[in-house]
């Protein structure tokens, strides 16, 4: 099958200059220019911008916590509910299915879900396997649990805890580590009720910091692509943006990734006690190479908070809206929150969303920023498109904070700040950059040879709508969005990391289980069988 | 051996999957009574969403209470794990099932290797409303906890008040030894289930664990009433975003408990065809409604009254199956422990999909 979009103007940074040119798509791959040849297809994109599908490297999009929240939730689903659609399941409020049409239906083609705990992976492999049209990933998460702990509180060889994460993200099929506040979800089973970098789990003797910096060595020296993505201690608290400030030190010239970071962005001044600490840490990012972040953007609605940070959910209980919640103490790195919240556009929400704009706007480099709301927990990834439209208009900026808090708005520096993203900044940001970071070199640009996931945008001056509905959506070459809605189904795979467990660990892990779960370890892994999906696998390379 | 029946008479698979997809096809209102593992679960979630029907679990009656729990109020939870591995403290409440006593006798025979690492010690809070528990509470050597007369719900209210140093009308037996052992342990666990009690009951017994976690740390282990009915509720929330009892009127998926009972259904005759679904063997489609009735069911014969039997196998018996598991909390690939011919419920299901006009493939 061969397609040609012609009349496009392309906008693909890593492969130069934005300019009118064709795309040519072969069998679903991205070709050169066919010479002589008819093309199955012709689209004639004239008026539109090209891009490769973009990937959405943080969005709990499926997996025990977040199911548990549509159970505790179903009143919220309503909300969710979109217009009849002809594919199947697609209306059904928040579902898996409707997660890959959404998501789909504004051009993104690959997304991440963060945050797996290694027990409950089939669990979130069997709702991954449930979201059409998309690739997915996973992070397994590592950090709380007694294994990991145990290793490092016994000195065990760094080998040790390099088999142990080779044998987690190959047992579970993730494409990276992530680490959840490092040490407090054990600390607070033995009513720890803060926990900061230097704070030391009483079970063990170890602080977070030395958790964080062993798991970042042991994916760093396994030549795990994603650099260890941390989600670090004292989210949403006035003061934490000394804790990432520190966190981000604690790089100390190893790639690390820090989640979310708006929810770091405060200080402790003014009258409330909260204020934006984003200037400083941009500077921060921006004079340290080795860190990326993603924002974990706020805007303003009802959403749920979704996280395995259950020493913090545990504490946002009383902030609860509506008046109901679920806590989970889990296995080692399971469990978490469930919090429904309503980010309300007063002191506090102001304060919120102008920090993530902040923070996106004055960390320079568009490589390391990632475009994300966390959702649901900043906002469902559905307000993506408005988000876009606050970036490259520095007037849609202006005319929404006039609605907003303007106590909290002088705290910032947003109003000065008039830097607007260009589409090639926009594309380096949802595209190029996460391909990068997540060591997919298949995707992320329009190049001959990678998969022909390509995204059309009608060009208008409304920035939000153009990016809401694409014109045209390609899934390895398979149209597979027209005019903002999802034509037909298909199954995109989870990809994952493929690393051959050391025969050693397996059998030290099976005696674990059989010792401390009186479980054999075949309770605790599955068959790819088990998913019911043909392949629903695709492994990416390690870095040598 | 027969695997298809029409009325009583046996047919080929071929003929049973055209006759039953008829009676689909011009139905104006199906009902489905799901009773399958994973992949059952969601082939037949992706048929009633095709055909605009409804859905329960067998055990609707007992889920429903459970999924209440979480709707209505949410609360704090652990893991069974968890619980082995780092609980002196383990307080059942009132009864739980007898599919899960080999769970706790298995923590019985184990001791904490985390937290306060102490021995292990169990209480039992029971009622007048759940008399068989307390046979089973015995062979733990739990110290009962019970208010004369009360029921669960009531002892667990003046437990909270108690705990609390508020004044209550009776008092419950062991109550001092009781608060004792929750000063000293470093993570009490509680035991439910949704066979334990009414509903304002395991709320109440929500109550008492969050206030003790105001100064301390406790939590909670739900062990399900029926695994399969809960694995049915998760599977249900991510493929429609709603637990059972949920209907496709005007094609958008709707959870109400009240509405799409099916049971209910089936007896107002709101429902004309139920779509009876039992993989787990020895069960009969439950009386009352006379509507025409489809069963797919691990069988040997006819189910009684059906207009078309399927025998289908038995997940993690006669095929590989996907189940939730109360022993780690989540699910888990379950071999097939006898491997049969029985086709799986998910097979039969989207053959019946694709023999309906249209004859589009389920999406799964």
């Amino acid at each position: 099958m061969l397609i040609r979009l012609t009349g496009g103007e392309v906008v693909d940074p890593v492969n130069g200059a934005t300019s009118k040119r064709d795309v040519w798509i072969r069998d679903g791959v991205l070709a050169d220019a066919a010479k002589g040849e008819k093309p199955d297809e012709i689209h004639d994109v004239s008026g539109c911008i090209v891009m490769a599908g973009a990937i959405d490297i943080h969005s709990h999009i499926g997996g025990g916590n977040v199911n548990t929240a549509r159970l505790l939730l179903p009143e919220h689903h309503r909300a969710h509910q979109p217009r009849p659609a002809n594919t199947p399941l697609s209306n059904a409020g928040w579902s898996t299915f409707q997660t890959g049409t959404l998501y789909a239906q504004m051009g993104f083609t690959t997304v991440v879900e963060p945050a797996m705990p290694p027990y409950t992976a089939l669990h979130t492999h069997l709702e991954l396997a449930d979201i059409p049209i998309i690739d997915k990933a996973t992070l397994a998460i590592l950090g709380n649990d007694d294994f990991t702990l145990s290793l490092l509180r016994n000195n065990k060889s760094t080998a040790m805890l390099d088999d142990y994460i080779a044998w987690v993200v190959g047992s579970t099929r993730a494409l990276g580590v992530k680490v959840i506040n490092a040490g407090a979800a054990a600390a607070f089973k033995e009513n720890v009720r803060s926990f900061s970098l230097d704070d030391v789990v009483p079970e063990y003797g170890l602080s977070s910091r030395k958790i964080v910096k062993s798991l970042q060595a042991s994916v760093n020296r396994l030549g795990i692509p994603h650099p260890l993505h941390v989600h670090a201690n004292n989210l949403g608290i006035a003061g934490s943006a000394d804790t990432a400030a520190a966190t981000i030190a604690a790089s100390e010239g190893v790639p690390m990734h820090l989640a979310h970071l708006q929810f770091y962005g405060y200080g402790t001044g003014g009258k409330r006690k909260f204020s934006s600490e984003a200037a400083r840490l941009a500077e921060a990012v921006n004079g340290n190479p080795d860190v990326t972040i993603d924002i974990g953007q706020v805007m303003f609605g009802q959403t749920v908070t979704i996280s395995s940070d259950v020493m913090r959910q545990f504490s946002a209980i009383g902030n609860a809206n509506p008046k109901k919640t679920v806590i989970m103490d889990g296995d080692g790195n399971g469990g978490g929150g469930i919090v429904p919240y309503r980010y309300k556009q007063d002191y506090y929400g102001s304060l919120q969303w102008a920090v993530g704009l902040e923070l996106f706007l004055l960390i320079d480099d568009p490589w390391r920023v990632f475009f994300t709301t966390d959702h649901p927990n900043g906002a469902p990834f559905t307000a993506y498109p408005e988000l876009f439209e606050l970036l490259m208009s520095s007037d849609a900026r202006d005319a929404k904070s006039t609605e907003l808090n303007a106590t909290a708005l002088g705290m910032t520096t947003l109003a000065s700040v008039r830097r607007e993203y260009t589409l090639e900044e926009i594309a380096i940001m949802t595209r190029a950059a996460p391909a990068k970071l997540l060591g997919l070199k298949d995707r992320g640009h329009l190049g001959t040879g990678a998969i022909a996931d390509v995204a059309v945008y009608r060009k208008g001056k409304d920035i939000a709508k153009m990016f809401r509905e694409a014109a045209l959506v390609f899934k390895n070459g398979d149209l597979v969005v027209k005019n903002g809605k999802v034509t037909h189904y298909r199954f995109g795979k989870t990809l994952r990391l493929n690393p051959p467990p050391d025969k050693a660990m397996v059998k030290r892990m099976q005696a674990f289980h059989e010792e401390r779960y009186g479980l054999s370890l075949d309770w605790f892994t599955f068959p790819d069988s088990a998913i019911h999906r043909e392949d629903p696998f695709a492994e990416v390379p390690w870095n040598s | 051996m027969s695997v298809a029946w029409v009325g009583s008479q046996p047919v080929s698979l071929t003929d049973a999957i055209r006759n039953a997809a008829k009676l689909l096809g011009s139905s104006r209102c199906p009902v489905f009574t799901l009773d399958a593992d994973v992949h059952g679960t969601r082939s037949a979630i992706a048929l009633a969403e095709r055909l605009g029907g409804a859905y329960d679990h067998a055990m609707g009656e007992v889920l429903a209470r459970e999924v209440a729990l979480f709707t209505d109020h949410g609360g704090m939870f652990t893991t069974p794990g968890e619980a082995r591995r780092r609980s002196s403290l383990i307080v059942i409440v009132g009864d739980i099932p007898a599919a899960h006593h080999d769970l706790l006798q298995a923590w019985a025979g184990s001791q904490p290797d985390l937290g306060d690492r102490h021995k292990r010690s169990w209480f039992h809070i029971d009622g007048a409303d759940t008399p068989r528990a307390a046979t089973f509470a015995r062979k733990l050597k739990a110290t009962p906890l019970r208010a004369e007369g009360q029921s669960l719900g009531s002892v667990l209210g003046v437990l909270r008040a108690g705990l609390q140093n508020r004044a209550t009308a009776v008092s419950v037996s062991n109550f001092d030894r009781f608060r004792k052992a929750l000063a000293g342990a470093l993570f009490p666990v509680f035991v439910f289930s949704g066979a334990s009690g009414e509903a304002p009951g395991l709320v109440m017994l929500q109550g008492l664990i969050a206030d003790l976690n105001k100064t301390g740390r406790a939590s909670s282990v739900f062990l399900p009433a029926d695994d399969d009915a809960w694995g049915t509720a998760l599977t249900s929330l991510w493929m429609t975003g709603f637990p059972p009892r949920t209907g496709f009127s005007n094609s958008l998926p709707s959870y109400d408990p009240g509405r799409w009972d099916i049971q209910r259904m089936i007896r107002d005759k709101e429902a004309d065809l139920h779509v009876w679904m039992s993989t787990r063997g020895g069960e009969t489609p439950p009386k009352g409604g006379r509507i025409a009735l489809i069963s797919l069911s691990k069988t040997d014969a006819p189910t009684p009254g059906a207009k078309v039997t399927i025998s289908v196998g038995k997940p993690g018996i006669d095929h590989d199956a996907v189940s939730y598991s109360s022993r780690i909390g989540t699910f888990r690939a379950v071999p097939a422990g006898k491997p049969s011919e029985l086709p799986n419920i998910s097979s039969i299901i989207n053959r019946l999909a694709e023999a309906l006009p249209g004859q589009r493939a389920l999406p799964c």
